[in-house]
């Protein structure tokens, strides 16, 4: 699945990045990286960017780039990080 | 000896470089503040260290424009130590770059910076294991306690001792530095520099592990009112709503201040015109000089006290509270849709938003975007549609006085927005990558937000003041001379085409030199009100002042200045002339 079918609040863990390599390079650098965890903190509505918290890191990625992590959703058991 | 201070953006590279030498670099919570380098000298009991601060980057193997930058500085400089700044809040990102910084073979010592912030939220860092792993020196510093400073001035002291430049570093400075792609990486045979290689993977794991090591967290119980703020915030319906209103409140703020000071201003202002006046009139031999001076002097202070300081003033401090407190970024997020419809991403929020302030420094902050074409586009409508609060504040003068209507120029200039920006994205090029990190939220120190109002609000004085009083006594001059009836012969085709006098048309001709003098001129004509709304649209929605242009050609070069340049004749022209054509005569 990929980040962009998570509902607020779900938390996963980055399995791939499709993406070419500048993009890829950037949320690598921002930790968005292949093995991270991801909280998705809120969706904008239309199609808007989605707020992630990444470790310490709260990030917003548009939805094209949401389109092209791909997740490995995490049990939504417990709250903390 | 030389330092080199290199971070992740938004750390505080620039508050630790102003802490260690006193030195009064622009701070703010925003990352991408440093986009230039700058240097300052650290005076020791016996030493003098040059230390220079580089624009934030995440990683230095990466090939962007902040890496070269940073590339290029290594090599000329040769520092004999980098002081690689961290945020303690955020150690997992930032030690990636520290990983990297380490490889290079150049002594480094590693501050840990916001501690204080850190250890309120609950968090410790074991210090002896980090400088174990690191093989560095580890400081902890608050550039805010000033905790650490002591320490790290003491360590620098020590380390004082020229050290080899290493020779492992030479192959970093080699283009050639070939990344080993791992699977994933189909085109790693073209040596792409953003590709990433397996040892990208293993200092990221690095850090990952690094920062679970050292990081010991206490309870997550502490949730004080930031945090609930932040997730208002950060909730798209309550965070949209909250930041709009709080724009709506700032405009209210600023047009309110501009309007309960103006009485004030002038009832100091007036006894002391008609002494300078008076004075102007005595010293000099009755004549041209004589009139021109006595009139234009006084004339010419008015416009700048009464309304520019006042709006500059408050821009200003709006601005800076928007900085610090990272709330901009946030605009950006909620922002994000509305950006696209004119073709740029929710960054564009940043440059656009500083541009009410002033454009020039706005135009350095497109730096933000993503791509050039991006870049492009932001400073096209900044240089164009963006009114910057020397303007507003004129703009404001000349409403007022021939009852133009503000409705009518406010849609002009969203319609202008939505147009240019629509036109411009579809003709170029673009990748749509929205990535943006959000800096936490802070509540801005006065000491720093005074500083920021210091230095923005120093332009009124330096530029604004001095350029519109000499500007004014030309056009007095002009005007005395009877060189403006010249283009009198132009009447005809100015009112048929646009509905402005010639007058008028001369003034915005003026708006190539400064946007803020034309509407001196137009004070001095009597328009109606239909006249002068023309006449301001097209003032607003024209060229860039001269300051501005200076910095696009630096920034997007001169091919770029020329095409903006030539958006906004046309911009301007087109505007005068629907409106002609719309407005009810």
């Amino acid at each position: 699945m990929y980040l962009k079918d998570m509902q607020t609040g779900q938390r996963g863990l980055v399995v791939r990045i499709n993406k070419g390599h500048a993009a890829e390079r950037r949320l690598f650098e921002i930790g968005l990286v292949p093995g991270a965890s991801v909280e998705v903190v809120s969706r904008h509505p239309f199609h808007g960017p989605l707020l992630l918290q990444v470790g310490n890191t709260r990030i917003a990625v548009g939805q094209r780039i949401a389109e092209a992590v791909e997740v490995e959703m995490k049990s939504s058991t417990g709250n903390t990080p | 000896m030389t330092i080199v201070i290199i971070g992740n953006p938004n750390v505080g590279k620039s508050l630790v470089l102003n802490r260690l030498t006193g030195s009064n670099f622009i701070v703010s919570n925003y990352p991408g503040t440093s986009l230039e380098i700058s240097e300052a000298t650290l005076k020791l009991p016996n030493h003098e260290i040059k230390i220079i601060d580089t624009p934030g980057v995440y990683s230095i193997f990466t090939m962007g424009q902040d890496q070269q930058v940073i590339k290029d500085l290594l090599q000329k400089e040769k520092p004999e130590l980098i002081l690689n700044v961290l945020d303690a809040t955020n150690l997992e990102r930032n030690l990636l770059l520290s990983f990297e910084l380490k490889e290079l073979g150049i002594p480094m010592i590693v501050l840990v910076n916001q501690i204080d912030r850190a250890r309120r939220s609950g968090m410790q860092i074991q210090r002896d294991r980090l400088e174990n792993i690191l093989g560095a020196p580890v400081v902890f510093f608050s550039a805010l306690t000033g905790e650490g400073l002591m320490e790290l001035m003491q360590m620098l002291e020590k380390n004082i001792d020229e050290t080899a430049w290493p020779s492992s570093i030479e192959s970093f400075f080699e283009q050639g530095k070939k990344p080993e792609c791992v699977f994933q990486c189909r085109e790693c045979s073209i040596g792409s520099e953003s590709c990433l290689s397996s040892e990208d993977f293993r200092r990221a794991e690095m850090a990952r592990y690094t920062a679970q090591l050292v990081e010991h967290k206490q309870s997550e119980t502490q949730r004080y009112w930031i945090d609930k703020a932040e997730k208002l915030l950060d909730r798209p319906l309550t965070g949209t709503i909250l930041l709009l209103a709080l724009v709506f409140l700032g405009f209210y703020i600023l047009l309110k201040f501009i309007e309960l000071s103006e009485g004030p201003i002038s009832a100091l202002l007036n006894p002391l015109n008609l002494i300078i006046e008076n004075f102007v009139a005595n010293l000099l031999p009755p004549g041209i000089v004589n009139t021109v001076l006595s009139k234009a002097i006084p004339e010419g202070l008015i416009i700048p006290f009464t309304i520019i300081m006042p709006a500059m003033l408050m821009v200003s401090f709006l601005m800076a509270i928007l900085e610090d407190s990272g709330f901009l970024p946030r605009y950006s997020v909620a922002l994000e849709r509305v950006g696209r419809l004119f073709g740029v991403s929710g960054q564009a929020v940043i440059p656009l938003s500083l541009g009410f302030g002033c454009r020039t420094p706005a135009v350095l902050a497109t730096r933000l975007m993503p791509t050039i074409a991006e870049r492009f586009i932001v400073i096209t409508i900044l240089s164009i549609v963006i009114p910057c609060a020397a303007t507003i504040g004129v703009m404001a003068a000349v409403i007022s006085t021939f009852h133009a209507s503000l409705m009518v120029l406010v849609i002009t200039m969203l319609t202008v927005l939505m147009v240019l920006g629509f036109i411009i994205s579809h003709l170029m090029p673009r990748e749509e990558v929205f990535v943006y990190e959000l800096p936490p939220l802070r509540i801005p120190t006065n000491k720093n937000v005074l500083k920021k109002v210091r230095l923005r609000f120093a332009g009124f004085f330096t530029e604004v003041l001095p350029l519109l009083l000499v500007m004014n006594i030309i056009i007095r001059a002009l005007m005395e001379s009877g060189f403006f009836k010249l283009f009198h012969s132009m009447e005809g085709f100015t009112r048929a085409l646009f509905g402005i006098p010639a007058d008028a048309f001369v003034a915005v001709l003026v708006t190539m030199f400064q946007r803020y003098l034309a509407p001196l001129v137009l004070l001095n004509i009597n328009l109606t009100p239909r006249e002068a709304t023309i006449a301001i649209a097209m003032i607003s929605l024209s060229l860039p002042c001269l300051p501005v242009m200076v910095m696009t050609v630096r920034e997007i070069g001169f091919k770029g200045l020329i095409k903006i340049l030539i958006i906004g004749f046309i911009t301007s022209f087109i505007v005068g002339a629907a409106l002609n054509i719309i407005l009810p005569g």
